[in-house]
Formats: C-alpha cells, sequence, structure tokens
C-alpha cells in the first residue's frame, strides 16, 4: 500500500461501479471533504502521519507508533474543538499507541489524552486560578474543550486591550 | 434483539420505496493478534453463503465529533502507516448481498442486482443476519487473543434511485421531495448534501444523518435522482449490542426524513401504507 493508492480511496472511488448495475455504497465513505482552514492544519496532519510512522520501540524499550485509528480521530476532534484562531498545538505520542494534544500559554495550560476513538481525558489549568484545575473524561461531543480553546485565544487580546 | 427484530407500528412504510441499496456498517478497533494473512479464515466464517471474493480499497476511518459548529470535514489527508489491509467483499451468489471486511470495519449490503427481481428482504432480516455476522466475527478474533469487539462507529445508509421522467408530472426534482423547487428550468444536475446532528433526550449528539442528492444517468442513459440518506455516529457502550441499537435508531431516522423530505404524490407511487 502506497500514499497514492490509500488517497484514492475517496467517496467516489469506493463506490464502484460493478457488472451488475448497482453503485456499491461504502459505509464510513460518504463525507463531502472540506478542510478547515487554520493555519497550523497541514504541519498538525503532516506530524500526525509522521507520528503513525515511528519504528516499534521508538521510545527506547517496546513503543508502537500511534495508532493510525488515534490518528484519524485526533484529527476529527481537533476540527469540531478548534476555533479558527486557535494557537497551534504540540502533539506527543504515547507509549501504547495513544497521544496527547497539548496548547501551553502564559495564561493556560491544556491537554487532550486521546487513549481512543471516543475515549479522551482532558485538562485545563489556568493561572488565574492557580488551585482550580479542569479535569474531564470526553467520547465524542468536544463543544468545552472549544469553550476552553476560545478563552485562550481571546485571552491575550483581552490584556492587551486592559493594558491600553 | 426481538425489539430489533420488530417493526415499530408508528413508522411509514412502502410497498414499492424506491431503494436500490442499503448497508450496515460498525467500524471497531483492530482486534488483536488479527493479520491480513488471516483474511481467508474470516472468509470461511462466511463462505457457505458468501462464496465469491473481491478486494477492494480500504476505507478510512471515519468518526462523527462535535462541538463548534460545522467547520469543514477533516478526512482529506493521507496517513499511511505502513502495510494496509485490502478490504475484502464476500459476496452471495446472486452478488445481490455482501460482507464487506477489513480490520477495523464489518459491513453487510443488499443491492439491487440487475437481472434478478430481487425485492428489498426488509431491514429486520438485514440486521439479524448482520448481529450473527458480527457475533461470529466476535468468536473468531477472541480464538485469537482474549477480546471482545470494541465498537466505536455504526453507520447505515439507504441509497434510493428515484427515475427523472424526460417530461409531465414526475419530470421536476419538485415532483418528488419537497426541498427542491428551483422553478423553470430547472438545472441539468445538482449536488446537494444537508447534514444534521441527531441529539440525544438528554441533549448530548450522538451522531449525524447526512442526506445527500445527486443527479445521476441509470445503465439504460435515463436521467435519476441518487437519495442517499445516512445516519453514522457512536453507539452508547462499545458492544455489539450497543452498535446494532444505534443501527436500529439510525433505520427509524432514516425512514422518518425519507418520508419527510419526498412529495405526498411520490408516496403514493411508492405505495405508502402507513
Amino acid at each position: 500500500m502506497n500514499r497514492t493508492r490509500f488517497a484514492a480511496a475517496s467517496m467516489q472511488q469506493l463506490r464502484i461501479e460493478t457488472g451488475a448495475d448497482v453503485v456499491s455504497h461504502a459505509a464510513f465513505s460518504s463525507n463531502i471533504v472540506c478542510e478547515p482552514r487554520r493555519a497550523w492544519w497541514h504541519p498538525i496532519v503532516a506530524r500526525l502521519d509522521e507520528l503513525c510512522k515511528l519504528p516499534i520501540g521508538w521510545d527506547g524499550y517496546h513503543a508502537p507508533p500511534v495508532l493510525f485509528g488515534n490518528a484519524y480521530f485526533a484529527i476529527n476532534m481537533l476540527a469540531s474543538a478548534c476555533p479558527f484562531d486557535a494557537p497551534e498545538p504540540q502533539i506527543v505520542p504515547g507509549s501504547n499507541g495513544d497521544l496527547q494534544i497539548e496548547w501551553h500559554t502564559e495564561t493556560a495550560d491544556i491537554e487532550l489524552h486521546v487513549r481512543a476513538p471516543n475515549d479522551v481525558d482532558a485538562w485545563r489549568a489556568q493561572t488565574s486560578t492557580p488551585d482550580h484545575e479542569d479535569q474531564l473524561h470526553l467520547t465524542i461531543d468536544f463543544k468545552v474543550v472549544a469553550g476552553w480553546l476560545a478563552e485562550l485565544s481571546e485571552t491575550p487580546i483581552a490584556a492587551r486591550s486592559s493594558a491600553a | 434483539m426481538s425489539e430489533i427484530l420488530s417493526r415499530p407500528d408508528n413508522l411509514p412504510d412502502y410497498q414499492n420505496p424506491p431503494l436500490n441499496e442499503v448497508v450496515l456498517g460498525v467500524q471497531f478497533a483492530p482486534a488483536q493478534g488479527y493479520q491480513q494473512i488471516r483474511a481467508g479464515e474470516v472468509w470461511k466464517l462466511y463462505q457457505s453463503d458468501f462464496p465469491l471474493v473481491e478486494e477492494q480499497l480500504p476505507i478510512p476511518p471515519n468518526f462523527e465529533t462535535f462541538g463548534l459548529p460545522f467547520q469543514g470535514n477533516a478526512l482529506n489527508f493521507g496517513f499511511v502507516t505502513g502495510a494496509m489491509h485490502d478490504r475484502f467483499w464476500f459476496l452471495s451468489p446472486s452478488k445481490d448481498e455482501l460482507i464487506q471486511f477489513q480490520p477495523d470495519r464489518l459491513l453487510h449490503n443488499w443491492r439491487k442486482v440487475k437481472g434478478h427481481n430481487n425485492s428489498y428482504p426488509r431491514f429486520e432480516k438485514i440486521i439479524a443476519s448482520f448481529e450473527k455476522e458480527l457475533f461470529c466475527l466476535e468468536q473468531y478474533f477472541r480464538s485469537l487473543s482474549p477480546q471482545d469487539i470494541k465498537c466505536n462507529q455504526a453507520e447505515i445508509s439507504y441509497i434510493n434511485y428515484i427515475p427523472l421522467d424526460h417530461d409531465g408530472p414526475r419530470s421536476q426534482f419538485s415532483n418528488w421531495l419537497r426541498f427542491l423547487n428551483f422553478g423553470n428550468p430547472e438545472p441539468d444536475d445538482a449536488s446537494v448534501t444537508l447534514r444534521r446532528t441527531l441529539i440525544r433526550s438528554d441533549g448530548a449528539p450522538y451522531g449525524r444523518i447526512i442526506c445527500e442528492l445527486n443527479t445521476a444517468l441509470n445503465p439504460q442513459g435515463a436521467r435519476m435522482l441518487v437519495l442517499t440518506l445516512t445516519v453514522r455516529g457512536a453507539p452508547l457502550d462499545q458492544s455489539i449490542s450497543a452498535a446494532l441499537q444505534f443501527l436500529k435508531g439510525g433505520r427509524d431516522v432514516i425512514v422518518e426524513e425519507f418520508t419527510s423530505i419526498t412529495t405526498d404524490s411520490a408516496h403514493e407511487l411508492w405505495g405508502r401504507v402507513r
């Protein structure tokens, strides 16, 4: 399997005209493809691609590469959670094929640990409330994280406004 | 599963729906201990009813997630992880039913086949077969390593072929669909996709319904509308039973949506009985 072959698995090609007068529909393939326009989108996709290709034992022990399904889930999660002006996250591989997506700024730290599809631990700490941390287990709804990231994007502007 | 085998009394029903294909599918975490070299062992599970085999391109993973309003789909990227497993079609002798298998998916299709007057066997029969096929696969995976199938998405699609006459009362989009009225003249071609989030009673999203409409030509060269209704999302938990419940609920959503967006005159033609 090479890149071209996999990339060719588009909706149109998954609907294969057979000799039997039917279009065989492949479930899970019927999305309209339209990439989000965040500036950091392509570097993040490239990073996930790189993490999926890590050699077994990349950590010096026996860690596998990031699992394909986890990477796909993560990219869907980011599309649902990240406002267009969200800062670029860092992505760190885990030792079980899992991964962690992190934002670290002067005002807050946010970490999303993708253990598996539909299995995410979300954590936030803010400098404004040092005695409080937000910690949630999330599955498919990332509205809360979208709110956290919106605050992360807005904070520097608010700080600049009040300083002025 | 007895509740799955009965059709809800209040669900709209048609004697002659324009249905061309139905697909039930479940996506799950790849099984431990399985490699492509074992695909023949999977075929043996189904070979008595599905003796024909074809190889196809694998389907990439797909997840419905929620949060911000829809901002585009994230599928258009080409992760490669080295060797990839084919998707296998195991077909019935008449090719009107097939099982699709790859390490993270099992699908069951029913479809109309040219030259065969195969009538739609109804959802209840298809899902009963699919249930057996899923549990059979789980049993096989357990023979490789102690494990259950852990479902992370389920999907059901109904694909309808609606012929467009050259002229007359069945020639325009609006004769068939309530939400499409272009006035005169109508466009030659159209492609429309509608997506809506499905919400549980507690207010949490659990899936989406996707309605796709495209103009197309049938094999005889006549114009038709291809109306595809899909419900996709996460089952309540990772079990096969939860996935089957999701599919049953998805069928109900699709039938209601189909009835809602198509016209009364079309319902009459398709023999609506409820």
